[in-house]
Formats: C-alpha cells, structure tokens, sequence
C-alpha cells in the first residue's frame, strides 16, 4: 500500500474547468491558498461559487485540470480529498425526519467519536436543540447545524459554501469568530458569499469570481481602500450621460463610469471632500438625487471597480 | 437505533405482515378450496384461470401453496416492494435534494450506493424467507405437510425474480430525479406483465410465466432451482447494479 501524501494544509487547483451543456461553470481556475488562514470566495448567483467549491471536494468532477486539497490529489469520486477536509453545502436540505443529534452523527459518518463529541459541544453552544427533530428547526438553525457538522472534525482545509447566509448578525459574528479561532490553529478554512460585508473582515483573502473566471485577488484591506476612493452620485434620467461624463472627469475624479444619469466616480484619494467641494461649485451639473460614499454592495464593486455588468 | 436501522425494521416489519397475513389466511382456508375446486372452476372468468384452477387441483396442497405464497403474494406484494424500495434509492435523495449532503460525507459512492442496495434487498427478501418458513407450521393446523428445504428452493427462485425487478428500478433511480415517475413506469410494466400472463396467446411473453405455478411444482418435483430461468434472472440483477454504480460515480448533486 502506498503511504499516503503528506498533509500541507493548503488548496491547490490548476487549470479546473467544468461546463454544463453550454455553459461554462468555471473556467480555468487557478488556486494557491493556504496554510491556514481564511479565504473568502466571492461573486454573484452565479458566477461559478458553489461548482468551483463542488469540483475541489469531488462531488463534481472537472472536464479539466487539477486539485490536491492538503496534499491529497484530486482523483475519482474525490474519497481521498473528503477524508482531509470538511465541507458544508450551500444549499439546505436535511433530514426532516431525524432528531439533531441523529443528523449530526450521520453527517460526521467516517469522521470519529471525537468529532461528534465536539460537534454536539459546539451545538450546545450554539444553542441548536439536538434532541428535536429537524422539521421544527428554522432556516438558520439548519444552517448552524451544516456548519457545526464542517467545523466539528479535525482537519487542515474547511470549505463552506455560504455559511453564514440566512443568519441574524450576532449568530453570523459567533461562526465567524470559531473560524477564525479555527484558522489560527493553522487551518485553512475557504468560504464562499455573495455577499460583501458578511465575511470579508474575516477574511485573509478575498477572490472575486465571475462567469467562472476569477476576476480579482484582494485582500479585505484593499477592498476597503477601494471603498473609500468610490463615490457614487445619481442625477436619475434627468441628465445625458456624455454631459455628465465630461464633468466629472474635469473634476479631478481618477476615472468615471457613467450609466443611466448614475456616476460611479474613482477618486484620486480616499477622501471625497475636496471632490465633492468642486462639484457643488460647478454649475453645468444639476443638483444630484443621492451620493453614497464608503458602502459598496458587492454587485456595485463589480460594475463600478472591475467593470462587469449584469452582476 | 439508528434511523437507517429504524427504517429498515419499519419496512422489514410491514412488508412481512402483510404477505404473512395473505398467506396464513389462505393456507387455513385451504380444506375448503379443495372441496370446492369444481365449483371454482366453474366460476374462474378466464381460460388461464380455469388452468390455473386445474393446475392446482392435480398439484394438490403443493400447487396451492406455492401459488398462495409466490405466485399471488410475493408476484404482487413482492413486486409492489421491489419498486418502492428501490424507487427512492438515489432518485428520491435528488428529489428531496440531500443527495449533495449524502455524497459529501468521507465514504466512497461505491460503498454507499452498495450498502443502500444491499439494505433494501435484504428489506425485499428477508420477509419472502420469513414468511415461507411459517408455511409448515400454518399447514399443520389443515393436517397437511410440505418440506421446508423445498419451500426454501422456491423462496430463492422467487428472490432472483423480485430482485431482477428491484435492481431495475435500481437502476433507474440512479439515473433519474424522480422517484413517483419511476415508480409509476416501473408499477406499470409489472402490471402489463401481469395481465399478458393472464391471456392465454400472448401469456409467454409475461415475466411472470418465469414464477408461475408450473415453475414451482417444477422445483418441488426435482428438488432443484431452475437455472434455465434463474440465471438470466441473476445476469439483469447483476448487471443492474454495475450500471447503477457507473450511473452513480459520475452523477451531480
């Protein structure tokens, strides 16, 4: 029997590809994550999140290239990655039937006594009532269920297909504070969301996939540096887009993308005073309908920083 | 008890009493079936009935038993589990849309998909032996015998046939997302079998004619199974289960 490759904590893709009829799900994904830390994988409905996730715990196989998921290759039905890392789908769907605790151990089938133990701590904790069946469970408890389940066995990678989704802040905050405690101890944990703002501050690395493709490598800092440097400015349908375009850029404004009578202006600095004082004096501009300044939903940071529409 | 364990009592359970309870009844009513055969015969509205009718009036407790117990109980009842045992395997996890949950866990599909077909077709089988092994007793009550040992052959004849049905179904599950679809399909091709068995011109073309009274009169005569028919009953199973493994190794959640 051959030993068995040696454990490295890290997510290695190259090349994976996987189309479904004609559309293309992923398309070339390249991945260097790890050891340790947490990664957030994000992108619109869409966008290839859940089958890129899919591919790297074997549960779909790629039409090309290849995974090794800590130090395990990628191979057949994905057995031997799925021994070495957790993994919570995004969708939720359970065994009504069963009580918590039943669901939980059959969900950590081939993981260990010691697994179950902890993941029934870890539901105490979270306040799950395992001894009730999941049909009386709402939406977030069946998703704290999925996650304790990821979060339970000991392992170098953990990936979560949106963990937090449905979750009320203060239970978002509390699984996002055992990931990171989890990531300190040297795992690698890769998460996915679509939405910005949910998970990015836990995040080490954000990756910002589109149409298959990933768009962007960020860290949360850099993001939030973005953020401060984007200015939107809506003046409705009540002014052509070309007048609006030319103004702005006479402004000082770094770049400008104009759609719709909506300005998404790049600033030169992370501080729209200066800007905002030009634009107020100008007087070929009509009075704006709203700015926003500092908050950006991750479909404005697509269409307004990478410049991708239809997210 | 774990829920798969549960479950499998459940179906185990049921199933059993419900053949046994078409059985036991049968089996007591067996003194005045033989005082009225003529009569019977008289009143059964078709030609292979009348047949029938006959056949078991020259095979004796013999024919009738095996045609209360594996023609009539296990052909109908039997079928019926078959396909809603099977129906569900892989299909209704797709339906219900936990098989993503099923497949994430670190066990390889081979092996799951193997014990899930193995846990129904010992939920399938086991009340066919079970409620066979009761026929001694239940004939003693009528003041008649027959060995255990030949019951048994023919419980066997009849679990390569049931098992032929469930492994198809089987199969299908692991191809389809709909198991009421399957089921449906499946329920009706048994039943078509079952009714061209019962017109005499086409009655050959019937699966059914490879569990009919004639087959098991045939194994209780020669104390053997009948490989001619088991055989190519064994090969569908078989061979159903391969496609199901294959179906299922590349199947998306």
């Amino acid at each position: 029997m051959l030993p068995s490759p040696a454990r490295d904590r890290r997510i290695v893709a190259r090349g994976l590809t996987r189309r479904f009829g004609d559309k293309l799900a992923v398309d070339a994904v390249d991945l260097d994550l790890g050891p340790g830390g947490i990664v957030g994988l994000l992108g619109p409905n869409g966008s290839g999140k859940s089958t890129l996730l899919r591919m790297l715990v074997g549960l779909v196989r790629p039409d090309a290239g290849t995974a090794a998921i800590d130090g395990a290759a990628l191979a057949g039905d994905g057995t031997a990655v799925r021994r070495r890392c957790t993994y919570a789908p995004g969708e939720i769907a359970l065994y009504d039937e069963m009580k918590g605790r039943e669901h939980v151990a059959w969900l950590l089938r081939g993981r260990g006594l010691g697994a179950l133990r902890r993941a029934l701590d870890l539901a105490g904790a979270l306040g799950l009532p395992m001894e009730k069946r999941v049909h009386t469970y709402s939406h977030g408890m069946k998703r704290q269920l999925l996650f304790v389940a990821a979060l339970a066995p000991e392992a170098g990678v953990r990936i979560l297909d949106e963990p937090t989704e449905g979750l009320d802040p203060s239970k978002r905050a509390h699984m996002l504070g055992l990931l990171e405690e989890d990531a300190a101890g040297g795992t690698t944990v890769l998460l996915s969301s679509h939405h910005l703002g949910e998970v990015d501050r836990s995040c080490d690395q954000l990756l910002f996939l589109n149409a298959g493709r990933v768009l962007s490598r960020e860290t949360a800092d850099s993001v939030h540096a973005r953020e401060a440097r984007l200015l939107v400015v809506d003046w409705g349908d009540g002014a052509p887009d070309a007048t609006l375009s030319g103004a702005l850029e006479g402004l000082g404004a770094e770049s400008v993308r104009v759609a719709g009578g909506r300005a998404a202006v790049v600033l030169p600095a992370p501080d729209p005073r200066a800007f905002l004082a030009r634009l107020a004096a100008d007087d070929r501009l009509p009075a704006p309908r709203s700015i926003e300044y500092g908050v950006t939903s991750l479909g404005e940071l697509y269409r307004d920083v990478y410049g991708v529409e239809g997210t | 008890m774990s829920p798969a364990v549960r479950s499998f009592v459940w179906r185990v359970l049921g199933y059993a009493l419900v053949l046994e309870g078409m059985l036991a009844p049968a089996i007591l009513f067996w003194p005045n079936f033989r005082d009225n055969l003529g009569a019977l015969k008289t009143l059964a509205p078709l030609p292979m009935l009348k047949d029938m009718v006959d056949e078991l009036g020259q095979g004796g407790v013999g024919a009738y038993v095996v045609g209360q117990q594996f023609f009539k109980g296990c052909n109908t009842l039997g079928t019926a589990a078959a396909v809603l045992f099977a129906m569900g395997a892989v299909a209704g996890e797709a339906h219900r849309r936990t098989l993503e949950i099923w497949l994430a866990r670190p066990v390889s599909r081979a092996r799951q998909l193997t014990e899930r077909y193995l846990t129904g077709a010992a939920a399938l089988l086991v009340p066919v032996y079970a409620t066979t092994a009761t026929i001694p007793w239940l004939l003693a009550r009528v003041d008649e015998s027959m060995e255990l040992g030949e019951l048994m052959l023919c419980a066997t004849h009849q679990s390569f046939s049931l098992l032929a049905i469930y492994s198809v179904t089987f199969l299908l599950s692991s191809l389809g997302r709909n198991p009421t679809g399957i089921a449906v399909a499946m329920l009706f091709l048994t039943t078509f079998q079952f009714a061209i068995y019962l017109v005499k011109q086409v009655t050959h073309y019937s699966f059914f004619r490879l569990t009919d009274v004639r087959v098991f009169m045939k194994i209780l005569g020669s104390g053997e199974l009948p490989w001619r028919f088991a055989l190519p009953l064994l090969a569908l199973s078989v061979l159903s289960f391969a496609g199901a493994q294959l179906a299922f190794a590349r199947r998306v959640p």
